[in-house]
């Protein structure tokens, strides 16, 4: 069974009552949603608001859901929809000043030196984290969007256009600014350093 | 230096798929020109630079079970034969109540559950005697059956007496309140133990009620005929 007819599977048990099954769809996304909420909102409690108000528009649509499309892209639709509600009202994305821009004369944004102190694997995922979001931060809203659903939710371009009511050729060009934005602010930084 | 091939040949470098053809003619350029090789290496810098985010584990959360059984009632009701013996949890956790807080007594009758088909045979004295040898059987089985169940019930009131025993030796002052919500808390937990015990025993005691069901068949088809 693929992982497509897993979903509508799990979507039809779902709708006729089982809670199992209901468990388990939210529990293959449940990740990809959180993440991509970490990555839109910044923290982790409006990621965890943001994934919850979608979950529940899932389940509030599901049966509207219909078998012809892919369930990862309609779940992504409806997390896109969700995202941009709750910009609307919280405005956490919004193109900012660079953070390390900011944080210039505060030692404790450089990272870290042997002689200050060792920096354990959690931190040091955490500070992967923070230059990703750092990145992000410089790009506008479309190139985010682009860049969130290629890079990190693996879709097509033809997905991308679809999800978001734009062309393909579009979704292709605003990656490619994305990409060229950011390989811009690295040679800013490598300049910099 | 510059190209101007880059924007164009880049933008589809990044495309899903590529004709062979093209993917050549790209390669090819790539290869030849430093300003576009250049530029690509960045952009794939760029692009691996995003892919280093660590996925992080959601923090726990109810997935939307709550709202969904609220609104399926998957929390199913007892149903069928079980819903038959519900009562018997509640019941016992009642009487060790009254026992308790009000000082009752109880006295169990021992001669247990008797049943007794009265009136006269009037048909002839080999159907009778079967009659008598079968009622005897069944009331043997009959006997053992409610025993059992009996059994099952005492061993929760033991463990009830002594549960509460010790809930309230901890605090003399133990309010009404308390106990009742202990029982409450004490049934639900009999309930699940007690569904699971009743159904061991009916697996085993199908054929025993099943026969009990033929005898009472049986004695009402005397009657009738009589
Ligand atoms: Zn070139």
């Amino acid at each position: 069974m693929s992982s497509i007819d897993e979903d509508q599977a799990l979507v039809a048990a779902a709708l006729n009552g089982s809670a199992y099954a209901w468990d388990k769809l939210v529990k293959r996304y449940e990740g990809r949603i959180y993440n991509q909420g970490l990555r839109l909102t910044g923290n982790a409690t409006d990621a965890m608001d943001l994934m919850q108000e979608v979950f529940l528009g899932v389940y509030r649509n599901l049966h509207r859901f219909r078998g012809d499309a892919k369930f990862s892209s309609w779940i992504f639709r409806i997390a896109h929809n969700k995202a941009v509600d709750m910009n609307r009202r919280k405005r956490f994305i919004t193109a900012q000043p660079r953070l390390s821009n900011l944080d210039e004369d505060n030692g404790m944004d450089n990272f870290p030196g042997e002689e200050r102190f060792e920096p354990d694997a959690r931190l040091g995922e955490q500070q992967l984290n923070d230059s990703v979001l750092n990145m992000l931060s410089e790009l506008s809203l479309e190139q985010r969007w682009v860049v969130e659903l290629k890079i990190f939710q693996s879709f097509t371009f033809d997905e991308i256009a679809e999800l978001q009511d734009i062309s393909a050729n579009t979704a292709k060009t605003r990656f490619y600014s994305a990409l060229k934005k950011l390989k811009v602010v690295l040679e800013e930084d490598n300049v910099l350093s | 230096m510059s190209c101007p091939k880059t924007q164009h040949l880049l933008q589809e470098y990044f495309s899903d798929e590529l004709a062979p053809v093209v993917r050549d003619e790209l390669d090819k350029h790539l290869s030849e020109c430093s300003h576009c090789s250049t530029e690509l290496e960045l952009l794939l810098m760029a692009q691996g630079n995003l892919q280093q985010w660590q996925e992080k584990q959601v923090p726990h959360w109810d997935r939307g079970l709550t709202l969904f059984r609220q609104e399926h009632k998957t929390i199913s009701n007892a149903s069928g034969f079980w819903s038959r013996w519900q009562w018997l949890p509640t019941a016992a956790s009642f009487v060790m109540l009254c026992v308790l807080v009000f000082n009752f007594s109880i006295v169990t009758d021992d001669n247990g559950l008797t049943i007794s088909f009265g009136g006269s045979p009037t048909s002839s004295s080999s159907i009778q005697s079967q009659l008598a040898e079968f009622q005897q059987l069944q009331n043997a089985e009959m006997q053992a059956l409610v025993a059992r169940i009996e059994d099952r019930a005492d061993s929760n009131n033991v463990q009830l007496m002594q549960a509460v025993l010790e809930q309230t030796q901890r605090s003399t002052a133990e309010s009404f309140d308390q106990i009742y919500s202990y029982f409450e808390q004490q049934r639900l937990l009999d309930l699940q133990d007690m569904r699971v015990g009743y159904e061991q025993l009916a697996d085993s005691d199908y054929k025993t009620i099943r026969s009990l069901q033929q005898l009472v068949n049986f004695v009402g088809y005397q009657s009738d005929i009589r």
